[in-house]
């Protein structure tokens, strides 16, 4: 809408500002007209809530009697909660598991799909379609394929003679199958951005560094590497707040089991919020985590913040 | 995030349920019928059920029931975060373990006045059951059946085994050698190579049956029977505080980890824990184990995975305390912020009928909550060759009723995930008994 803003012609000094400021007024106005939906949607669902959460953590609540206010409780209760502590470092073992495996794998995919290929628009949109399904199902159909008596993954194991594991029961191995169904789940996605940023990226510099005669390797470490630094930010700060916030894969497949060795943050806070109905302490969880994403994205930006080139021309 | 929604929905739900207090129309009762919201966990009694709920909505045509079925695990959470919202279901399965808390809530509805009002006979149910369920005069829901454990087995891999039922009889235990409970169990564990765990050259990673499969959420299916027979008593009394970190109980959880990791009798863990673990119908079902520890009310579903004789159900060994079982029951109870308390309080005169706890003994669901249909239990099992008075005699023996505490939540969310690391060998038995005794009395306020 900025474009918008009539061109001003010569006029005498004072109206020429006023009609400016009008012509600004005007477009500011707009603009807040037309955020206005998503805003209020933003302030109500996102920005209330945490305020709301933030308060809650300061009381001590089971949802049906009255709550009582007991300052910061919540927060040295659980500074000295060892489930806390191993729901925090199950939650970075996830982040670890996750988002590399899922960055490289996009990538990979992405450079793949960055030519002309027959079909290779019909596998863009396959790749997505999972992104695209609901996690809860997925979750549920991923705990029959990896069903150690009936799941496909052991029989095909076992055809080539391999005992498979028992996936969601033993702790071993539980936290790796909801990484690497995530990481299915969330490639396409991730592929998609990152297949727009390898597209934006100017043509004529590959051809002049053809003539430079550099390798393909080269060609990919110092051109397409560094120019895709903005949607690798873009998607490495979105995952890594999404994957901070993994619940839904836990919930369906594992239910924090066995023995605690997939229980998350996010799912520790619906526990001790939904199952054991102690709203303040989950709410004391919930900052926590908040500040846990605050604290790696802010990290994040730093790292990037020197490295990003934003302009091709 | 599309991750967070899941969590999100939830929160908000609750939350706009809670301002709105209940306030969500019922378009039901407008039009002269009135749908009434009837919540249970159990999938395998539910066709039995469900069958002779539409013989009631015949009788009551102004009156729909829609059955609402979340597993046990999912039933506590929703069925709280629902009272929580105003929102429940109009009738509820309710367990014993979460009924004082439910009572001082006020969210069941005392039926005392009702069941004067329509002269309903209460005497017809075990006054055991019932008895639990009064407060100070105060009724709070009505039998609905009752349950104890026993030891089920497949009658194949006794076979197989060389044994015969009546081998199962008058076996013994003790935490020292684990006695003839744990020789029989050896005799039943074979690996691939034919080997049996008291032989030399078995292969404990390699085992193709077992003699025993356990699986448990609270430990009512397997240490407590245990804990009950070694002498443990798992609170000091009623409403008290928990004493699982006494010598005795510590010693029966002991005993459920040698039986997997020591005498490798038993399905290991990684295999059973609940709550991903399969259930223990199919795990012997497809001949993993020959025997399973389970409760009376998973019948259905073994002679399902064994049909035609497959299986029988044997006694309980004893411990060095004698023999004993954990006795339950359930009870039909009515939400106190139900909208349409005259149809629900119809629907749960009919559920505790004798009408309807018949038709459900007859399929073979469940022990009924009437003391006289017992027998039409009994002869429904009789009938396809499956011998349950076993559970009965066990109830009228030495039995442990579910503990009665306000830390009901505490106890089933943290026991579920400390025992799990104990049957997996994370964790020592003293260990985890003292913590969830900490624990567990920590929420007794």
């Amino acid at each position: 809408m900025i474009d918008n803003i009539p061109y001003d012609r010569p006029v005498p000094g004072h109206r020429r500002a006023e009609r400016r400021l009008a012509a600004r007024v005007r477009t500011v106005a707009e603009a807040y007209a037309l955020l206005a939906p998503s805003l209020a949607g933003f302030l109500l669902f996102l920005v209330a809530p945490i305020f709301g959460v933030a308060a809650l953590s300061l009381f001590d609540w089971n949802l049906m009697g009255a709550p009582s206010f007991v300052g910061l409780d919540n927060y040295r209760e659980l500074a000295a909660d060892p489930e806390v502590w191993r729901a925090v470092l199950n939650t970075i073992y996830y982040v670890v598991l996750n988002i590399p495996a899922q960055t490289v794998l996009a990538l990979l995919l992405a450079l793949a799909l960055n030519r002309r290929m027959r079909g290779g628009k019909a596998l863009r949109v396959v790749f997505v379609l999972p992104w695209m399904a609901m996690p809860v199902a997925l979750g549920i159909i991923w705990s029959w394929v990896f069903d150690p008596r009936y799941g496909v993954v052991n029989q095909v194991l076992g055809m080539v003679g391999i005992d498979g594991p028992n996936w969601l029961t033993d702790p071993a191995w539980a936290m790796p199958v909801i990484a690497s169904v995530n990481v299915w789940q969330y490639t396409g996605y991730t592929m998609l951005i990152l297949l727009a940023g390898l597209q934006a990226i100017p043509h004529t510099l590959y051809e002049a560094a053809a003539i430079d005669g550099t390798t393909p390797v080269q060609r990919f470490f110092t051109i397409t590497l560094p120019l895709l630094r903005p949607s690798l930010f873009f998607v490495l700060v979105t995952n890594t707040i999404g994957s901070f916030q993994i619940f839904d894969t836990v919930f369906v497949m594992t239910q924090g089991g066995p023995g605690g060795a997939t229980d998350v943050l996010n799912f520790h806070i619906y526990q001790q919020g939904f199952q054991l109905f102690r709203s303040g302490y989950a709410s004391a969880l919930a900052m926590v985590l908040f500040a846990l994403i605050l604290l790696v994205t802010a990290a994040q930006f730093l790292y990037f913040r020197k490295r990003t080139v934003y302009d091709f021309s | 995030m599309s991750r967070k929604i899941a969590l999100s929905a939830v929160a908000v739900a609750t939350l706009l349920s809670l301002a709105a207090c209940g306030g969500a129309d019922d378009e039901d009762s407008s039009g002269g019928t009135v749908t009434l919201r009837y919540a249970l966990w159990d999938e395998v009694q539910k066709p039995p059920i469900e069958q002779s709920i539409r013989e009631f909505e015949k009788a009551h045509p102004a009156i729909k029931v829609q059955i609402e079925l979340n597993n046990w695990n999912d039933y506590w959470s929703k069925l709280q975060t629902q009272l929580a919202g105003r929102s429940a279901p109009d009738v509820f399965w309710d367990h014993v373990s979460y009924f004082p808390k439910f009572s001082k809530e006020g969210v069941l509805t005392d039926l005392a006045p009702l069941i004067a009002q329509d002269k309903v006979d209460t005497s017809i149910y075990d006054s055991k059951l019932a008895e639990g369920w009064k407060v100070d005069g105060k009724v709070y829901g009505l039998p609905k059946d009752w349950d104890t454990i026993g030891l089920f087995y497949s009658t194949k891999a006794l076979k197989d085994a060389g044994l015969t039922p009546a081998d199962l009889d008058g076996l013994t235990w003790n935490p020292d050698d684990g006695g003839t409970f744990v020789k029989t169990l050896q005799k039943l564990t074979v690996d691939e190579n034919g080997k049996h765990p008291d032989e030399a050259g078995f292969d404990p990673k390699k085992v193709k049956q077992y003699g025993l499969a356990m699986q448990a959420p609270t430990g009512q299916q397997d240490w407590w029977n245990f804990a009950l027979q070694n002498g443990c008593a798992l609170q000091d009394k009623p409403w008290g505080r928990w004493t699982v970190d006494q010598p005795a109980c510590v010693q029966a959880i002991q005993f459920v980890q040698d039986l997997r990791l020591k005498y490798h009798v038993a399905v290991p863990a990684t295999v059973t824990n609940p709550p991903n673990g399969p259930s223990l119908d199919q795990v012997v079902g497809r001949g993993e184990a020959a025997t399973a520890m389970d409760g009376s009310w998973m019948l259905r579903a073994f002679d399902t995975a064994l049909p035609n004789g497959g299986f029988g159900v044997a006694d309980l060994p004893a411990g060095p305390a004698g023999k004993g079982s954990v006795y339950n029951g359930l009870t039909e109870a009515v939400y106190a912020g139900t909208k349409h308390p005259k149809e629900a309080w119809e629907l749960l005169k009919w559920l505790t009928s004798e009408r309807h706890q018949k038709a459900v003994a007859q399929a073979g669901a469940v022990w009924p909550g009437i003391t006289s249909l017992n027998d039409v239990f009994a002869d429904a099992w009789k009938a396809k060759g499956v011998d349950v008075t076993g559970f009965k005699k066990a109830a009228e023996g030495t039995t442990m009723g579910y503990p009665l505490t306000e830390a009901a939540d505490v106890y089933n969310v943290k026991a579920l995930d400390i025992f799990n690391q104990v049957w997996l060998g994370q964790l020592s038995p003293q260990d985890a008994a003292q913590k969830i005794t900490t624990e567990a009395n920590a929420a007794i306020k």
